[in-house]
């Protein structure tokens, strides 16, 4: 089939193209450049044409949303909603069902979301959670920061063992690249302890978290991934964190990036919600910003990547492998607290959790998030997330996006006291007038995501690429979104056209078809040899010490029917 | 005011599920409204006027001018009430599930049984049920820790299992006896009750007052003695008598209050000590 | 137990299979095969080999349907699913219950034929550890795989469980008598204690037998959150226990390096049902401050876990889901198979993979008798003579692959081994055949003319 998507204005970062009316025109489910005259026309005048939604960070599938869904039946029942002849029935606001997951980022225009923890144990639930989910391509990160191998590898240096594993177990788990959480800190866990800054010690092995990350930095380069390593650094949410977050991006800036993997992106490390990582002080009485130390470090290096979390002010569940904070989280509330703890691998915790734009401390960290946002100069260099559901449901994107683009919002919900006034004395939120236009939007959300993680056919509208588009309903020749925020919300709200691998999902603000989903997973060439060895080598251990059979381990292609393989020549 | 009256025709075996006919949706109703109108029962929708005969007199401009009457056998009719904001319903016999649940405003009266989750998460508003209710009686949606925050629940009869669980405001009175876990999670609020209690009442709860004037079998050892008190008066009503005050669920840090009363449960006391002729202290404590 | 000599006629050896008893999920099985039939088991407990070697045994093989004289009478595959389908076409309150001994793959084809309908798929957890369920949606849910019991353990405590004859293997794979990476000497580098009314098998081998009263549970575990609170106890005796020994074992229990605690349907099926759970986890998450805790309930069926796991993902709540109105509700006490049954509302009932005849209470069987039941199992039972169309279908994990989650949560692929009986079928495609049949028969009921978004969710 054959479409050509007429007068829409169009940003495409990666091509820089910044808002001209032009035409897109797409054939079999890949863009190109020029359609015969059968071509289908969709008429999209002034109205804005993007790449389809890249979401870099968010916790959509896998046994800890499952958790969540099981035990949190009151948040399954805030969504619910009927089927229709196209849709099934939807629930949950937080952390919906899969299905609803799917549609839900299908009406805001997005075409890929990674899964950002995937405990390799698990990995087969999280594949039939992919396979559930509709309409989103789905690549899932496998945790290694607290791998019970990886942390003796690490610990002896051992930098080629650790990429043959990590390559060995990418294939075993159909994973995209290296996750690492808490590193050390959820091992420590087993024991009910954490680890406190990079240069903790993991009880019995001996290893410091920073040697971890920089070994699986160098494992990273050694294989040339499409991602760099993807971390959520120590000390999470804890107030004094900015020393942690700044010595873990510093950490690996002498690691040199595989020379295959310097053409497709430009980081050795993405550091994930970054917003939970910027505080100072000493207790959430003294806390305060830290947002412009921390974005002066990644303004200065060219090596780190992030994404925000960036907190909605609503009732959310989170959930996270860095168990240990969970754990001190229902400490604070005293909430329902759910914790999985897996064997020789990770750890997760999950908890029900309020912010509201009353408490200072969730006003801090929303305004933080902002912050980052805007101190952060190159818009390539950050991406939007609300580290889905931790800091709120991705369903908040277009309310972040109407935050980012008008100060006046912003203003006047510090001066209205909408949010509590510490976002005022502790950050200098306040004194910030930057505004992203509709360019830096489509950075954030899909090129900048999209360079990051090495994918070389999204995020951009280049000839050749899949054709995974969205078109708003606003004309931004005629709109300030300054003033007119509440139009840019509902303008991005629901997606006019969300178009997968050529295929209409989304017409007229309706879902009009539904799609499987695909998974998207690395498979690195060249290390077979390698692989065997560890392999081999780990086998006794793995015998004895884990709970099922070797043969019972891996994903079996049982459980990715239709995956997107990405071969990697890793040598 | 209008007055919609439901006269039974004949009842059925699968419950009919009334979510739809609140005051808030049918006030501008006409009878041929209610003649058009499908009432879901289970996978499929009948028509009302199957199984009940709907008459409308007079008229209203909102919610709070309708009275329902619901006439006949309602032991298959779900949902009475839910989500309402206002008006009046009657119901001339005993109820299904969810009778009042999720009410906003408005009252209802019940001339028989409810069956269970009655006045579920109301916020506001008055339910009486003249009869007994079974579990979960003014409770919260299961997962949800804040439950009833508002209203008031009378019920006549005897109250089933966990009661007012996690109640977080509102008023919830048994005339008669409660089963186990009264109170249960409980965070604010007042449970009253009249008869007996057999165990437990107000296990892990955190704030929130219950009072029993009857007797009470077992009690938990996370509830610690506070004493006597004399006509205690809580949240501005007074209770008149002598009271054992305990203050729990300990185990919790909780902070909330169970009275009972003392001619009732002298022997509760003996575990502490003996209570000297005027109840009004104890002369000893053991182990305290 | 007589001596049984080793079995040595065999064509074949099947290895690492996976148990389908118990929540265990054994997945070290080897399996002897002859002449196309499992003749021994290697590894398994004798609940597990019992049920996987003797296959044949009162099995189902050809399709039924009841007929006038109230007859089982054997028909072809295409008459059976017909009556099947069209008894759930004509159906208003449909119920699909059973699940747990089966594939999530078959749940797939299950949850879209409920949905499509508008019925109610359950599980057994409506009978065994839906409180526990319900508990962990009140208090929360704090587990552990069985790997990490394995390795880290020294504390176990069994309430409410009876392991060693319940899940024979439980304590010598996981738990208690195996090696860990941090417990070398196995049982000896593990403290054991077994809570429990009765002085089971269990805890005879147990270091400490917690044996409260009846019922008591609640006031139990009630005193021991109050003693870790630093709270004296002003009973000298709380439930049964001397408090001397309460203080005792909260002191143990905050000194375990790492504790687990296994519950088993003892504690669910008390007075206070899901309260005695709702209460055990408050006491684990104290624990935690002190030193590191965990539990896990002992699900029974194979696959238990799978389908309330595999319901969370699909619609968001756990079991006893409800589709008639066109989206999922789930209410204790409304949308349950018991409870429905016993207020004799479902119309059609279809049991898969489960024993209603057996298990279920006699008024909610009554029910049954008056209604369609369909059923698709393996084995005659009970719930055969109530059954009005019988669908044989096939042994996951022996006769065909499929997924099913530990207890623990811990996904696995129990795969195949040898051939169903000819006249069988996969349960998968017994249930996508229905499927299909009954959206030939009935257009879908219950849609929305449009999607209209849930306010709460906005």
């Amino acid at each position: 089939m054959e479409y050509i998507l007429k007068n829409g204005i169009v940003y495409d970062p990666a091509n820089e193209v910044n808002g001209e009316k032009m035409d897109v025109m797409f054939k079999d489910g890949i863009i190109v450049d020029d359609v015969s005259a059968d071509a289908e026309v969709l008429d999209v005048t002034d109205k804005i044409v993007m790449p389809a939604g890249i979401d870099p960070h968010a916790h959509v599938a896998g046994p800890k949303l499952v958790v969540g869904r099981l035990y949190r039946p009151e948040d399954s029942r805030r969504g619910v909603t009927q089927k229709t002849k196209v849709l099934r029935s939807e629930s949950g606001f937080s952390i919906p069902s899969c299905p609803a997951t799917g549609y839900r980022y299908s009406r805001l225009g997005y075409g890929t979301v990674v899964e950002a923890a995937m405990p390799p144990l698990e990995a087969k639930h999280t594949h039939e959670e992919i396979a559930t989910i509709p309409q989103i391509d789905i690549p899932a990160m496998p945790l290694f920061g607290n791998n019970w191998f990886v942390m003796e590898y690490a610990k002896d240096n051992n930098i080629e063992d650790i990429a043959a594993f990590v390559a060995a177990w990418l294939k075993l788990t159909k994973g995209y690249g290296i996750k690492i959480v808490n590193p050390c800190g959820s091992e420590a866990w087993g024991w009910g302890m954490n680890v406190h800054g990079i240069n903790d010690k993991a009880p019995y092995f001996d290893v410091t978290s920073k040697e971890v990350v920089v070994a699986l930095a160098k494992a990273n380069e050694m294989l040339n991934l499409p991602h760099s390593i993807h971390i959520h650094p120590n000390d999470l949410g804890h107030p004094g964190n900015v020393p942690t977050t700044i010595e873990t991006m510093d950490c690996v800036k002498d690691v040199k990036k595989g020379s295959k993997a310097a053409e497709i992106r430009d980081q050795v490390m993405h550091v994930c919600h970054l917003q939970f990582h910027s505080y100072t002080g000493n207790s959430w009485k003294d806390a305060a910003s830290g947002a412009e130390e921390v974005a002066d470090y990644i303004n200065k290096h060219d090596h780190i990547t992030c994404d925000i979390g960036q907190v909605t002010l609503d009732e959310t569940t989170t959930m996270t492998a860095d168990a240990p904070m969970e754990y001190d989280l229902f400490k604070l509330s005293g909430l329902k607290w759910a914790n999985k703890d897996i064997e020789c691998e990770t750890a997760a915790g999950i908890i029900p959790c309020i912010y509201s734009a009353k408490n200072p401390v969730n006003t801090l960290q929303w305004a933080i998030g902002l912050e980052l946002f805007l101190h952060i100069d190159d818009p390539w260099k950050v991406c939007l997330t609300t580290d889905h559901p931790n800091a709120g449901p991705f369903t908040r994107y277009p309310r972040i996006i109407s935050w980012l683009m008008s100060n006046t919002r912003r203003m006047e919900m510090i001066e209205n006291r909408e949010v509590h006034k510490w976002a005022e004395k502790r950050t200098t939120l306040a004194t910030l007038d930057r505004e992203y236009d509709f360019y830096d939007i489509a950075t954030i959300s899909r090129a900048a995501p999209a360079r990051i993680y090495g994918f070389t056919d999204k995020g951009a509208l280049t000839p050749g690429y899949r054709a995974d588009i969205a078109v708003y309903d606003i004309n931004p020749n005629d709109i300030d979104p300054s003033r007119q925020y509440a139009e840019i919300e509902k303008g991005f709200n629901v997606a006019d056209y969300t178009i997968k691998d050529g295929q209409i999902l989304v017409k007229d603000k309706e879902i009009v078809k539904v799609k499987e989903s695909q998974n998207v997973w690395v498979n690195v060439q060249g290390w077979e040899k390698n692989e065997e060895k560890v392999i081999n080598n780990i086998m006794p251990f793995f015998t004895q010490y884990y709970s099922v059979k070797w043969e019972n381990y891996p994903v079996h292609d049982h459980y990715v029917s239709n995956p997107i393989r990405i071969d990697v020549d890793g040598k | 005011m209008k007055t919609i009256t439901f006269d039974q025709i004949k009842t059925s075996s699968i419950a009919l599920e009334f979510d739809e006919l609140i005051p808030d949706e049918i006030y501008s109703w006409t009878e041929a409204d209610f003649a058009k109108y499908q009432v879901p029962i289970g996978n499929s929708r009948f028509p009302l006027t199957d199984f009940f005969e709907v008459t409308v007199e007079g008229e209203a401009n909102g919610p709070d001018e309708v009275e329902m009457i619901i006439n006949g056998d309602l032991n298959r009719v779900k949902y009475i009430g839910c989500k309402m904001s206002g008006g009046n319903i009657v119901c001339n016999s005993s109820v299904d599930l969810h009778v009042g649940a999720e009410m906003s405003g408005g009252s209802i009266l019940v001339k028989g049984n409810a069956a269970a989750h009655a006045g579920r998460e109301m916020s506001g508003g008055y339910l009486e049920i003249e009869g007994n209710t079974k579990e979960f009686t003014g409770a919260s949606y299961i997962g949800e820790w804040r439950g009833m925050t508002g209203g008031q629940i009378v019920v006549g009869g005897n109250a089933g299992k966990q009661c007012g669980e996690c109640l977080t405001g509102g008023k919830i009175h048994v005339k008669g006896n409660c089963d186990i876990l009264a109170g249960i999670h409980m965070t604010k609020g007042v449970i009253e009750i009249d008869g007996d209690v057999n165990r437990w009442p107000g296990g892990q709860m955190k704030n929130g007052n219950i009072i029993i004037h009857g007797f009470l079998g077992r009690l938990l050892e996370g509830f610690v003695l506070n004493g006597i008190v004399v006509d205690p008066e809580v949240e501005g009503v007074t209770y008149e008598g002598k009271y054992i005050q305990y203050t729990g669920d300990i185990g919790l840090n909780g902070k909330g209050n169970l009275y009972l009363d003392a001619e009732a449960n002298k022997e509760k006391l003996a575990t502490y000590g003996e209570l000297d002729d005027e109840y009004t202290s104890i002369r000893e404590y053991r182990n305290l | 137990m007589t001596y049984e000599p080793p079995v040595t006629d065999y064509d074949h050896i099947v290895e690492n299979c996976t148990c389908a008893f118990c929540g265990c999920n054994c997945d070290d099985l080897d399996y002897l095969v002859k002449d196309g039939h499992v003749v021994a088991v290697r590894h398994a407990c004798r609940l597990g080999a019992s049920k996987i070697m003797e296959d044949m045994d009162q099995r189902l093989i050809v399709p039924m349907i009841r007929d006038e004289n109230g007859e089982l009478k054997e028909v072809d595959w295409d008459t059976a699913l017909d009556k099947a389908a069209e008894y759930i076409a004509n159906s208003i309150r449909p119920v699909f219950y059973g699940w747990s001994e089966t594939s999530t793959e078959t749940m797939k084809e299950g949850v879209a034929l409920g949905e499509y309908i508008g019925a109610v798929l359950d599980n057994q957890a409506t009978i065994c550890h839906g409180p526990s369920l319900q508990a962990v949606q009140n208090a929360g849910y704090p587990i552990q795989t069985l790997g990490e019991v394995q390795n880290r353990a020294d504390m176990i405590a069994y309430s409410g469980s009876n392991a060693m004859n319940s899940h024979p293997r439980h304590m010598a794979r996981y738990a208690v008598f195996c090696r860990g990476y941090f417990r070398q000497r196995g049982r000896f580098d593990r403290t054991v204690v077994t809570m429990d009314p009765k002085f089971s098998d269990t805890a005879k081998c147990s270091d400490k037998w917690i044996g409260f009263e009846q019922n008591g549970d609640y006031g139990f575990y009630n005193a021991i959150r109050a003693v870790l609170r630093g709270k004296e106890l002003y009973q000298d005796v709380i439930s049964g226990i001397p408090k001397e020994d309460i203080y005792e074992l909260a002191e143990e229990m905050k000194n375990a390096e790492f504790g687990v605690l296994f519950f088993g349907l003892g504690l669910t099926h008390t007075l206070s049902k899901q309260r005695n759970i709702d209460i055990a986890i408050k006491m684990v998450q104290d624990l935690n401050k002190y030193s590191k805790w965990g539990l896990t309930p002992m699900r029974g069926h194979f696959n238990v876990n799978g389908f309330n796991i595999f319901m969370a993902f699909e619609c968001g709540f756990a079991f006893g889901v409800d589709y008639c109105r066109g989206y999922p509700r789930y209410m204790m006490g409304e949308t349950n198979t018991i409870d429905l049954l016993v207020r004799k509302e479902p119309d059609c009932f279809m049991v898969i993979a489960a024993d209603p005849g057996a298990h279920f209470p006699n008024g909610a069987n009554q029910h049954l008798a008056d209604i369609p039941v369909i059923q698709i199992d393996i084995h005659w039972g009970p719930s055969t003579e109530l059954a009005d169309v019988v669908l044989p279908g096939s042994f996951i994990g022996v006769e065909c692959a499929g997924t099913s989650y530990r207890m623990d949560g811990v996904p696995i692929f129990m795969k195949k081994a040898i051939d169903k009986p000819e006249t069988c079928r996969d349960d998968e495609w017994i249930v996508r055949e229905l499927k299909e049949r009954v959206m030939k028969l009935r257009e879908e009921p219950n849609t929305a003319p449009k999607y209209v978004p849930n306010p709460n969710a906005l």
